[in-house]
């Protein structure tokens, strides 16, 4: 009898085991589509249109290419404050970079690498001298402010965009693109972050740091060398989504992306990233970035005022983690 | 286990549906009894008829006082026109990206025109020109774009004010002394042209007043103005005279000086107004106030639009004046209209 009733508990306990592993890897998918097809009824032919779709694509691109490079150092069982400041330093860079008479392939690879060279001082910081992430990447967060606003004369950088701002236009040339270059970029970048994440040793070694990184250290994995990469990567993103902040703006700004990096690590988290590492995936963080696009889209075009906003997006963040704590007390015995 | 997720389920359907709560411009939610099953848009939840014409007005944030007179002046002059204003500003205050943003959105759901106040005179520049590219007229208001296919634009001008803020500050030290001036924030147009003509008019009329400081920035809001000019107090123990290009530098300047009991023995000049900042005037702790018409400005920048949208010709520069109040005139008529209009008349 006792026996039988066992069976039967531990069958239920795998049905709902399931169910809550399902509803975390469909939980981004299912509000985003619920934010879609709400809104879709609010305002059908506006929400719907092309040219609205083109609008919120582009809209993600700059917190969705954040959230790949995020996505990694979440995974890692890191963050990454600074990402919001990189921003702002990266199209700074570049837009001085034009200032200076450069061409825009010089400027771009200026702006690029500047982010990675920033993720990477990051990455050596936190191994060299043993200091968590948090506080490591609280301090260049406002270094690479500071630095932006100096190298741009606490002034917006006012630069010819020689062609660059095409990267960010809606409308684009050739039309046959459909949407900005720019969103072709995030996308193509998805796919590569993740074959690289789930395909490489690489991806393996960040998911088995962030899962336990003294085992990740005696299985002999090399965790100082993949953790300032994994920031380099990160630094990275944030480079590239500078250069298209500027594309965006057509001027350097330094006091742009303020605070951003709490837009990027919420489109993780609502992705199934979890702070604690091991966890998160691209498609997830991609779909968290496009969520709350279309969430400040649909406000708008409904008329919401931002405070709603605001709550949703808070209440949104605190459901994802919920979803995610269910799924580990499950796991747990 | 499956009550506890069909109430995760449900908690996350409210948290969408929450959205269609307070409709901003009193359409009501419709979404709020939503079934909580399959199909959230059902046919009849389509809007029938398309509301009157609605015109966008686009603030740089929606916290300041200054901003809700521009909204009441926007609401007067809608309802005069039986048009629906549509009030949104950046959800970040300040930030060109999340500004551009809600210009998109807004050309997205085709409104028939938009007043926009832009942060940045060129970073606005190509959504305003992709507005005008789908058909939808700009008016700018308060800062200008560096952007001639705008309809007009509305606003102070603020060299001027500067220069009438120095007038102000150089009469009262009789022409000597010792001056800093706190800059509002980088790339603001309006505030430095504001700065730049306080500087010009002080530079050419009193020669003999030394700037100390001119290069400090109080930056976007009130609690980081009030920063810088502690700091800016703590560096310069002793100064003759003050000046602020807006409302958040000129409170946070305010409150400095009161918290280091020098509010009244140094003169002290500021742009705008509210409501704590006439409290000071009256009390002598603030000297003089340039004030702008925001309420004029969002009336004015609204009845642009609509006289353009009817095909009447608009003038493409409209000025809404500065008045320098202080202490001595400040109960007349004319600058009561000016620093405590009738806002919930047009708010609520």
């Amino acid at each position: 009898m006792a026996a039988g009733k066992r069976t039967q508990d531990s069958r239920l306990t795998t049905v709902s085991d399931r169910l809550v592993r399902m509803l975390k890897w469909l939980g981004p998918f299912l509000a985003l589509a619920l934010v879609i097809a709400l809104f879709a009824g609010l305002a059908p032919d506006r929400f719907l249109s092309t040219y609205n779709l083109k609008t919120v694509a582009t809209q993600t691109v700059i917190v969705g290419l954040g959230a790949l490079g995020m996505t990694f150092v979440v995974i890692s069982g890191g963050i990454d404050l600074s990402v919001g400041s990189l921003i702002a330093l990266c199209s700074v860079i570049t837009a001085v970079a034009l200032r200076a008479g450069h061409g825009p392939m010089t400027a771009v690879l200026l702006g690029v690498s500047s982010g990675v060279l920033a993720g990477a001082v990051n990455g050596l910081l936190i191994t060299g001298l043993r200091i968590v992430p948090f506080i490591v990447t609280l301090g260049t967060m406002g270094i690479a402010r500071g630095l932006a606003k100096y190298l741009a004369d606490e002034q917006k950088v006012d630069a010819d965009a020689l062609g660059l701002s095409g990267l960010m236009a809606k409308s684009p040339d050739p039309a046959w693109l459909l949407v900005a270059p720019g969103v072709w970029l995030l996308l193509g970048l998805a796919v590569i972050s993740a074959v690289v994440l789930k395909r490489t040793v690489f991806g393996v070694h960040t998911f088995a740091i962030g899962s336990n990184e003294a085992t990740a250290h005696l299985c002999g994995i090399r965790v100082n060398r993949t953790k300032v990469l994994i920031y380099a990567l990160a630094g990275l993103f944030a480079g590239l989504a500078g250069v298209l902040q500027y594309c965006r703006l057509t001027v350097g700004d330094p006091t742009t992306a303020l605070g951003k990096e709490l837009d990027i690590i919420a489109a993780v988290v609502i992705g199934g990233g979890s702070l604690a590492g091991g966890s998160g995936g691209v498609l997830g963080s991609l779909i968290g970035a496009f969520l709350m696009a279309f969430l400040a889209n649909g406000c708008t075009l409904t008329g919401v005022p931002n405070y709603v906003q605001e709550i949703i997006i808070g209440a949104i963040i605190v459901a994802a983690v919920a979803i995610d704590a269910l799924r580990q007390h499950r796991d747990s015995p | 286990m499956t009550t506890r997720m069909g109430l995760l389920a449900s908690a996350v359907l409210c948290m969408a549906i929450g959205c269609s709560g307070p409709g901003a411009d009193g359409r009501t939610g419709t979404g709020k009894q939503a079934p909580p099953s399959d199909q959230p848009q059902s046919p009849e939840r389509s809007p029938a008829k398309e509301p009157p014409r609605t015109i966008a007005v686009i603030p740089k944030g929606t916290t300041h006082e200054f901003w809700k007179s521009v909204h009441a002046g926007a609401n007067k002059a809608g309802r005069e026109a039986g048009v629906t204003i549509a009030w949104k500003g950046p959800v970040r205050e300040d930030d060109r990206a999340e500004q551009i943003k809600v210009v998109e959105n807004f050309i997205a759901a085709r409104v028939a025109g938009i007043v926009l106040a832009p942060l940045d005179d060129k970073a606005l520049v190509p959504v305003v020109k992709d507005a005008i590219g789908e058909g939808i007229p700009v008016v700018i208001i308060d800062s200008d774009l560096s952007f001639a296919g705008r309809v007009s634009f509305v606003a102070t001008d603020n060299h001027a004010g500067g220069a009438a803020a120095a007038q102000r500050l150089g009469t009262l030290l009789g022409g000597k002394g010792k001056v800093a001036m706190m800059r509002y924030q980088e790339g603001s147009a309006s505030t430095m042209k504001r700065e730049q003509g306080f500087l010009d008019a002080l530079q050419k009329k009193f020669p003999e007043i030394e700037v100390v400081s001119s290069n400090q920035y109080g930056g976007a809001t009130t609690e980081t103005a009030y920063k810088t000019a502690e700091n800016l107090l703590v560096r310069f123990g002793e100064l003759d005279g003050i000046f602020c290009p807006n409302e958040s530098t000129t409170f946070g300047m305010l409150r400095a000086l009161q918290d280091a009991k020098r509010a009244g023995t140094v003169r002290f000049v500021g742009f705008d107004a509210s409501s704590k900042l006439v409290e000071a005037l009256g009390q002598g702790q603030i000297h003089g106030l340039a004030v702008q018409n925001p309420f004029a400005m969002g009336n004015l920048g609204v009845k642009a639009l609509v006289d353009h949208l009817a095909g009447s010709p608009v003038d493409k520069r409209i000025d809404t004046g500065v008045e320098m109040i202080t202490a001595d005139n400040m109960g007349q008529p004319p600058m009561q209209a000016l620093l405590s209009p009738d806002l919930d008349k047009w708010l609520k």
